[in-house]
């Protein structure tokens, strides 16, 4: 969970990571919007496989990679299944299940790979962005947007209490598996609630440690959010060529093939 | 910049006995995904093989009570930001002023935020599909903070997700708020304050709360798939399938989080009670 869920990798230095982190949110962001737009698979297709090989070239672990798009592929599958056998009138072949005939449809076909490749484009921005680009540069960023001081003040100490706390919950949890403590549904039940109940009072706890040691490095109720620097020459550079990238695609894509 | 000294430094090492990838039975987001196409054609052998090609297909833990990534038209996805923002706003407005009455009230709302995004992460046993799935956290959320905080948390939660664990996303996180930080939160303070005033003991209204507030978060996921994906169909006949297909689990897994949500203020409750007396919570509990 803790290699799942953290950012350890964003701490490499390698190109992605040194790009201003507004840079690559608004690039994302663009992306992604294309991607959804889109009205062919190319071009989702053609995001999803960019963003895995930049990923490759990144040399993240594959397992994770394969983790964290377990659920989008899933979601791919259903999409494709489903529309395929619900949509359009053109038959392909017919299925006998459980004594029930269907019958997928090649319109059907192209709708579910269209609505999953867009899935898969769109996630596989996402994806990349958090493996090249640490949490707390990403909050900044979001600062730098003129999100609220509030929410982000309230985020950083969220993302970084999680991690705090996924340890402690952990040797929890893994103390009353050695009491068996899972070893029937109803004990499990008790010991989930045990465990969830122990967790809330610790971040309680901790949340009074937490502002003491705030106060003591100087906090008075907001944490200090500096101006962010002006985007260098390089960084607006790559933006605008990013972003011209993206429009050309898409302009190719859905409307320079075939018309 | 960021003053990252101002936070406490803690020595954080990787979760020894966290949360592992559970084979879930069945994706919520994909079965929905599914149901919404069958919507459109209203046949059962389709739901079963949604069912099935799920129960093959999935191995990850199922968090995918977020709508995922590419999903929804981005009209549909600005008009549910639209209808979330107001509701994050008054949230953070909200934690301006109690901060003012409490110093150490922001400390608080990012741990218990932590807690319950945690909490929410932890496999939960579904006995009607015979493994694991996942709580969604905001009826003990809102009953402890409140539901205009839950909502700003479950707005940060949600963008964690997407951004590091690919689970809902980024043009989908004004939908997924709104299920989650808005229709569950609200649902679950309010059942319990209500339940509360009628004279119910306080494990009997958090059971109620959260396994209505669950139950809220996935009624309006639906009809926020319904909304989007109905097509030329009917709105009625799809939000009423993806509802259906939601059934087999979330039935139990709602039972569950009342469990869950009654057991964690039995556990406050018995342990720690005086947290519940000195915390500025949302009052409910």
């Amino acid at each position: 969970m803790f290699e799942l869920f953290s950012d350890i990798f964003t701490y490499r230095d390698n190109a992605l990571t040194r790009i201003d982190p507004r840079v690559k949110l608004l690039v994302a962001l663009a992306a992604i919007i294309a991607v959804v737009t889109a009205a062919r698979p190319i071009l989702p297709l053609g995001v999803f496989v960019l963003c895995l090989g930049t990923i490759a070239i990144l040399r993240i672990p594959a397992k994770l990679v394969a983790l964290r798009l377990a659920a989008p592929f899933s979601t791919v599958a259903i999409l494709v299944v489903i529309q395929t056998f619900i949509t359009g009138t053109t038959p392909l072949f017919t299925l006998t299940l459980g004594g029930w005939t269907l019958t997928a449809k090649a319109e059907g076909l192209r709708q579910g790979l269209l609505l999953g490749t867009r899935v898969l484009g769109a996630i596989s921005i996402v994806l990349l962005l958090g493996i090249a680009t640490p949490a707390h540069r990403i909050f900044q960023a979001l600062r730098g947007f003129r999100i609220s001081k509030d929410w982000v003040e309230i985020a950083i100490l969220m993302y970084r209490y999680i991690f705090v706390l996924m340890d402690r919950a952990g040797d929890l949890a893994a103390a009353q598996r050695l009491r068996l403590g899972y070893t029937a549904p109803r004990r499990a039940l008790a010991s989930f609630t045990a465990l969830a109940g122990a967790t809330v009072v610790h971040s309680f706890e901790q949340a009074g440690r937490t502002h003491d040691a705030m106060r003591l490095r100087g906090y008075r109720g907001t944490m200090p959010f500096g101006p962010l620097p002006a985007l260098g020459r390089r960084n607006r550079g790559l933006l605008v060529l990013l972003l011209t990238v993206i429009a050309a695609a898409y302009g190719f894509f859905e409307w320079g093939i075939n018309g | 910049m960021i003053d990252d000294r101002i936070i406490t430094r803690t020595t954080v090492t990787p979760a020894k006995a966290g949360v592992q990838g559970n084979r879930a039975p069945l994706s919520r987001l994909s079965r929905t995904d599914g149901i919404a196409a069958v919507g459109k054609g209203g046949t059962a052998p389709l739901f079963f093989l949604s069912l099935v090609v799920s129960l093959c297909a999935l191995p990850a833990p199922a968090f995918a009570m977020h709508i995922s990534e590419g999903i929804l038209p981005i009209s549909w996805a600005v008009l549910w930001y639209a209808v979330a923002l107001p509701f994050v706003a008054w949230g953070l407005r909200d934690l301006r002023r109690r901060s003012e009455e409490t110093p150490w009230f922001k400390p608080l709302v990012g741990l218990v935020g932590a807690a319950v995004f945690l909490i929410s992460c932890m496999p939960i046993p579904v006995p009607s599909a015979g493994t694991c799935s996942h709580p969604s956290g905001t009826g003990i959320a809102a009953i402890l903070i409140g539901p205009g905080l839950t909502a700003v948390v479950a707005s940060i939660a949600l963008t964690l997700q997407a951004l590091f664990l690919a689970h809902g996303g980024i043009t989908t996180l004004g939908a997924n708020i709104v299920s989650m930080g808005v229709a569950g939160a609200w649902v679950g303070w309010g059942v319990f304050t209500a339940a509360r005033r009628l004279g119910l003991p306080w494990f009997a209204a958090a059971f109620l709360a959260g396994i209505l507030s669950d139950w809220a978060t996935y009624a309006t996921t639906s009809l926020e798939l319904a909304a989007a994906l109905h097509g030329d169909g009917s709105f009625t006949a799809m939000f009423s399938l993806i509802l259906l297909a939601f059934v087999p689990t979330q039935l139990p897994l709602g039972i569950l989080e009342g469990f869950l949500c009654a057991g964690v203020l039995k556990f406050i409750r018995s342990r720690r009670p005086e947290l519940l007396r000195t915390v500025p919570t949302g009052g409910a509990a």
